[in-house]
């Protein structure tokens, strides 16, 4: 009986413990992710619901006393409509009817106490950001209380698609060559290669950007064409730091495609270029297109070589050779140095945050979806 | 029939088809592996860009020449040494010697001969001045005598050249009447093509001194006096019908005239031109031209009435002319009498010579108290005792500070640094010299290409445009750049503060993610079961890989830097002062920097996990390990390279990171070092980040030398990474 009871499964503590402390390393994880979600949303909604004081040029006529809650206004400035907000002195006020220039208000409202004011004092009218606003202003000036994100994300934009130009002809004609026609020799010396420049430290290609590329684009095109700081050349240089990527990850899908194929086509009398190009690329089309969408969001994400390259100033421009900021380019600048909190634009680079993480979250999820529906899978 | 006949050809018609796609196909190929080697090309482009910034000329401006003042440090030591007298006249100071048996001098050869019977010189090193030792160079104090003047006279006053080429013809008849030596056949010849070059002819002419009118000017070094007078002399007799007047004010008074006043017409000197003189001269539009004309031995002179020295080493005679005072301290058979010392003045070449030959004069070879005695006068008391405070200057006594201050400031309860740390090294004190008084400015820059290819050009713009500089070819990484602190002046920058920094954060780094991934990496492998929080778990961590870093940036922002403030400033922990402490700490971003990578560290550690056979766990099952054993004792130690390999690339990923510690908020400006998890910081990549930015090319040129650091700290990862992974799987296979 004793010897039984001693081989029986024990609860071993000890093991439990392990295990769920491993568990919470696993958590850590998901709770990074929430983290990121709930302070870029909450400041986010800080940023949307914040209240912008702005001059109506509408003054007290009378004086009035802390109880009064109807009274008149002068007939300048702003027209006002019910549900406004308004504040006079320290005192925030909610218009509840308006007749002319006889407001009737709901005194004291957001935490603020009634008091008595004097004739003269200009009320401010409280501003929200609009989400239309946010996504169709095409001016970004946070001084002038102008919110509109489209010259940043346009700024993104081109300097993906410029890098995008580079990196995807480039990167898939590498990995084609690596994996179709290069020696083995040859691969061994290439691949390592890649792979360095896949190692370096975004800032120092950011370096490169503004002490190479953008004086040899100057010098292709004239110094009047490319301006010291051009999307163009930041661009490039993106795309350079993004070749390793596609090109390793469309190796590899390139690679799975089974010898079988490629074998079959030579039995049909296809040249080299006929079998890379209308068979085996089209096999690993998933991982291909996987890695471009990948790309893309590296390039999207990519923060010290437009910061240094691209330019700092919003600027709504298509020309590639103009001076435009990014979306990380705006935040890395606003960021930089003692930013204090709780100011718009404290709150207004989290919304931008936001705006980046959904955009790369999209295209990673969409890389995956593709790679797990389009995937053709060889015995 | 016709299409049909395009797509399956026959005979001539489809060799042709097939040599065309071959052709196709070879072009393809060619363009494939085009594109590959863009890489290479790419590559080389980022290195030989930050090479070529990295070294090449700089315009440098010192606000003072640093050989200078090593050299009127020197001087001032022999002129204020005890007991010694000086002045432009050697006669006088020859006569004072011979009547005092404890006196000594140093003069020209020429001043020796002159007096020969009641003087003597000594041997120097064990060498006699000689014609014979002058000649061969073997005595040591062999100096070549010099004329300065310019070409751009010949036109105004044409006298001085016809003097210049009389000069040159008759000096070898007199020289050794005078005194001194003949110059080397050899530098005769040379000296008399350089000038009739610069002035434009072929050949010396025979001069005719009665076909020359007006005024000569030459005044300088009282060495060359007897020697030039005598052909000034001898110019006269022959006719010259001006008047030439000849001045012994010493070398440097000399050159003062003739390159700044312009009141001389030719210098006598008896030392070369100092690279501040000339450019002083070159500045006041005269271009000087060097003319040697003989050569002296300069002797270390003592009265007849002297019976106890006869030579002395060069070791001695630095002590004899300046700290020694009496002959015993020199020397411990000469008797116990003080020195009395006779030496030309401030202004002479002569004793601009001697300094030169006898004493070191470059500045950073100077020693510390010579330093300190240099820097102090130039820097005004605050700073001194600032300086003093921060680390003292010497053990045993102060410099700027008095005692009583020194003791009262100790003994409080936070005494500075300097009460305690190790004195100032002498290294440490030439650095504050160059920093406050020879107070370099680069003021343009140039690359190193261009610094190799067109030398000429660049010399040209820089001797144009900025009079006042001095080419250097610089390189811009040095070891004092390795270790100096930042610095609003990119010549005295460094990036020890930022290296610090950068290690600091990765070591935080690593301390949080490695256990931490790597436990999450066992979690999934060895324990997870197929359900859908673990299915979260892993999507989850794939979607994070893909998170662009400056969101994580954000977090730690929000997160570290401000919601746990009161821990990451240190606060909590009672290790910063909590009304000035924030959270942009190194502590908030290492923990930033962990969470960046932790992705990357988990699905490597599972890789390495997975790759661990299943027959070893079951093995040790079977042995009766519980899982936890098991883990522990057989998976872990198989999977450790891979986990090590992954975790080492993600410390190289995460040294490079620079927009989350932006965001995080980095300080760009740190002269200190940090010292602990809760410091301000700035690390290596924010450097080269803030030194791109800066307009000013300089910058740009310390930012690849910043960039030359981070890569070489990098490489030193990776190749750790490689290391270790071979010898553990050496080990375990």
């Amino acid at each position: 009986m004793g010897q039984r009871n001693a081989l029986a499964k024990r609860p071993r503590i000890g093991e439990g413990i392990i295990q769920a402390f491993l568990f919470l390393c696993g958590a850590i994880s998901i709770l990074t992710t929430i983290g990121i979600v709930y302070v870029l949303g909450n400041e986010s909604l800080r940023f949307f619901t914040r209240q912008l004081w702005e001059n109506t040029n509408k003054r007290l006529v009378a004086d009035i006393g802390p109880e009064e809650t109807t009274f008149e206004v002068s007939n300048t400035g702003f027209t006002l409509h019910t549900g406004d907000v308004l504040q006079i002195g320290h005192e925030v006020v909610e218009v509840v009817s308006i007749q002319g220039t006889l407001l009737t208000v709901e005194r004291g409202v957001q935490g603020t106490e009634a008091a008595a004011h004097r004739a003269g004092p200009e009320f401010l009218r409280a501003n929200r950001v609009s989400l239309i606003e946010f996504f169709t202003g095409t001016e970004w000036k946070p001084q002038i209380g102008k919110f509109g994100v489209l010259p940043l994300v346009n700024a993104t934009l081109v300097t993906s698609a410029i890098a995008m130009l580079v990196a995807l002809p480039l990167g898939l004609a590498a990995a084609i060559y690596l994996s179709e026609y290069a020696s083995h020799r040859a691969r061994s010396t290439l691949k390592p290669i890649l792979e360095v420049l896949a190692g370096i430290p975004t800032v120092v290609y950011g370096y490169f950007a503004l002490t190479f590329m953008t004086p040899l684009l100057r010098s292709i095109f004239g110094e009047n064409v490319v301006q010291i700081f051009n999307t163009a050349s930041a661009g490039i240089v993106v795309g350079i730091l993004i070749i390793p990527l596609v090109s390793s990850m469309s190796e590899d899908a390139l690679h799975a495609v089974p010898d079988s194929l490629r074998q079959a086509a030579y039995g049909l009398g296809a040249t080299k270029l006929e079998t890379s190009l209308r068979v085996v690329v089209p096999a690993a089309f998933s991982g291909i297109t996987a890695a471009f969408v990948v790309a893309i969001s590296r390039a999207i994400g990519e923060t010290m070589i437009v910061a240094i390259a691209a330019g700092a100033g919003p600027d709504f421009t298509f020309n590639p050779f103009e001076s435009a900021e990014t979306m990380t380019g705006h935040i890395v600048r606003i960021s930089g140095g003692d930013i204090s909190y709780n100011s718009i634009d404290y709150n207004s680079i989290f919304a931008i945050g936001l705006l980046l993480f959904f955009m790369t979250l999209t295209l990673n999820i969409v890389s995956r979806r593709i790679v797990a529906r389009y995937r053709e899978v060889y015995e | 029939m016709a299409r049909e006949n395009e797509r399956y050809p026959e005979g001539e018609a489809l060799i042709q088809q097939i040599g065309r796609r071959h052709r196709v196909g070879l072009i393809w190929r060619v363009l494939f592996l085009a594109a590959t080697i863009v890489g290479i090309v790419a590559l080389t482009a980022l290195l030989y860009n930050i090479i070529n910034q990295a070294f090449g000329l700089a315009a440098v401006e010192n606000e003072k020449n640093p050989q200078t003042i090593a050299l009127d440090y020197q001087v001032a030591r022999m002129l204020q040494a005890p007991n010694t007298e000086f002045g432009e006249n050697d006669d006088a100071l020859v006569a004072q010697i011979a009547d005092d048996p404890h006196a000594v001098g140093f003069f020209g050869y020429a001043y020796f001969q002159q007096y020969g019977d009641s003087v003597r010189a000594l041997a120097v090193d064990g060498v006699t001045p000689s014609a014979e030792t002058a000649a061969s160079g073997e005595y040591p104090l062999t100096r070549p005598l010099f004329l300065y003047t310019t070409a751009s006279l010949a036109d105004q006053k044409p006298q001085v050249t016809a003097f210049v080429d009389f000069y040159l013809q008759h000096v070898g008849d007199v020289i050794e009447e005078v005194g001194y030596f003949p110059a080397g056949e050899e530098a005769m010849a040379e000296a008399r093509s350089s000038w009739l070059a610069a002035t434009g002819r072929d050949t010396l002419p025979a001069v005719d001194p009665a076909a020359f009118d007006g005024d000569i000017s030459i005044a300088g070094s009282s060495t060359l006096y007897p020697l030039t007078l005598r052909i000034a002399e001898m110019f006269q007799e022959r006719g010259f019908a001006g008047n030439v007047e000849v001045e012994n004010v010493g070398t440097r008074a000399g050159l003062r005239g003739f390159c700044v006043d312009g009141d001389v017409d030719v210098v006598d000197a008896s030392r070369t031109i100092l690279p501040a003189e000339f450019e002083a001269c070159r500045a006041g539009g005269r271009l000087p031209l060097q003319v040697t004309v003989g050569t002296d031995a300069l002797s270390v002179v003592v009265s007849r009435q002297n019976d106890f020295a006869t030579g002395v080493s060069l070791e001695e005679v630095r002590s004899l002319f300046t700290a020694a005072e009496s002959w015993s301290d020199v020397n411990d058979a000469w008797p116990a009498q003080p020195i009395a010392r006779y030496i030309p003045g401030g202004n002479s070449g002569t004793i601009d010579f001697f300094a030169e030959t006898v004493f070191p004069t470059q500045l950073a070879e100077l020693p510390k108290d010579a330093l300190v005695s240099i820097l102090a006068p130039t820097i005004s008391e605050g700073v001194g005792r600032r300086l003093e405070r921060e680390q003292r200057f010497f053990d045993n006594y102060l410099i700027f500070e008095s005692r009583e201050t020194w003791t009262t400031i100790c003994a409080a309860a936070e005494p500075p640094p300097g009460c305690t740390g190790a004195p100032r090294s002498q290294q440490n004190v030439y650095g504050l010299v160059v920093e406050r008084v020879v107070v370099p400015d680069v003021v343009q820059t140039w690359s190193l290409v261009d610094s190799i290819f067109r030398r000429g050009e660049v010399l040209t713009q820089i001797a144009r445009e900025y009079p006042g500089a001095q080419p250097e070819f610089r390189s811009w990484i040095t070891p004092s750049f390795v270790t100096n602190p930042q610095s609003d002046k990119p010549e005295l920058s460094g990036v020890r503060t930022a290296v610090l920094g950068s290690l600091w954060v990765i070591a935080i780094t690593i301390l949080f993610s490695l256990p931490i991934g790597v436990g999450a990496a066992i979690y999934l492998e060895e324990y997870a079961r197929e359900n859908r929080i673990n299915r979260i778990i892993q999507t989850n961590i794939n979607n994070l890989a893909g998170v662009p870093s400056i969101i994580y940036g954000m977090l730690g922002l929000a997160i570290f830097v401000r919601a746990m403030q009161t821990l990451t400033s240190g606060v909590a922990f009672g290790a910063a002062d909590p009304t000035t402490a924030n959270g942009r700490t190194i502590l908030s971003a290492g923990l930033t920097l962990g969470l960046l990578i932790l992705p990357i560290i988990i699905i490597n550690a599972q890789e390495a996990i997975r790759a661990v056979p299943t027959s070893l766990r079951q093995a040790s099952y079977g042995l009766g390990a519980t899982g936890w054993q098991t883990i522990w004792s057989h998976v872990l130690p198989s999977a450790l390279p891979g986990i090590l390999t992954g975790a080492i690339l993600s410390m190289s990923r995460a040294i490079g990171e620079t927009a989350p510690l932006v965001v995080v908020g980095a300080s760009t400006f740190i002269t200190f070092d940090p010292d602990g998890p809760f410091s301000k910081f700035t690390v290596l990549p924010i450097q080269i980040y803030q030194w791109t930015s800066r307009p000013q090319h300089e910058f740009r040129n310390i930012a690849a030398a910043a960039i030359i650091v981070l890569l070489v700290l990098l490489l030193t990862l990776n190749a750790t990474a490689v290391l270790l992974r071979n010898r553990y799987s050496k080990r375990l296979t």
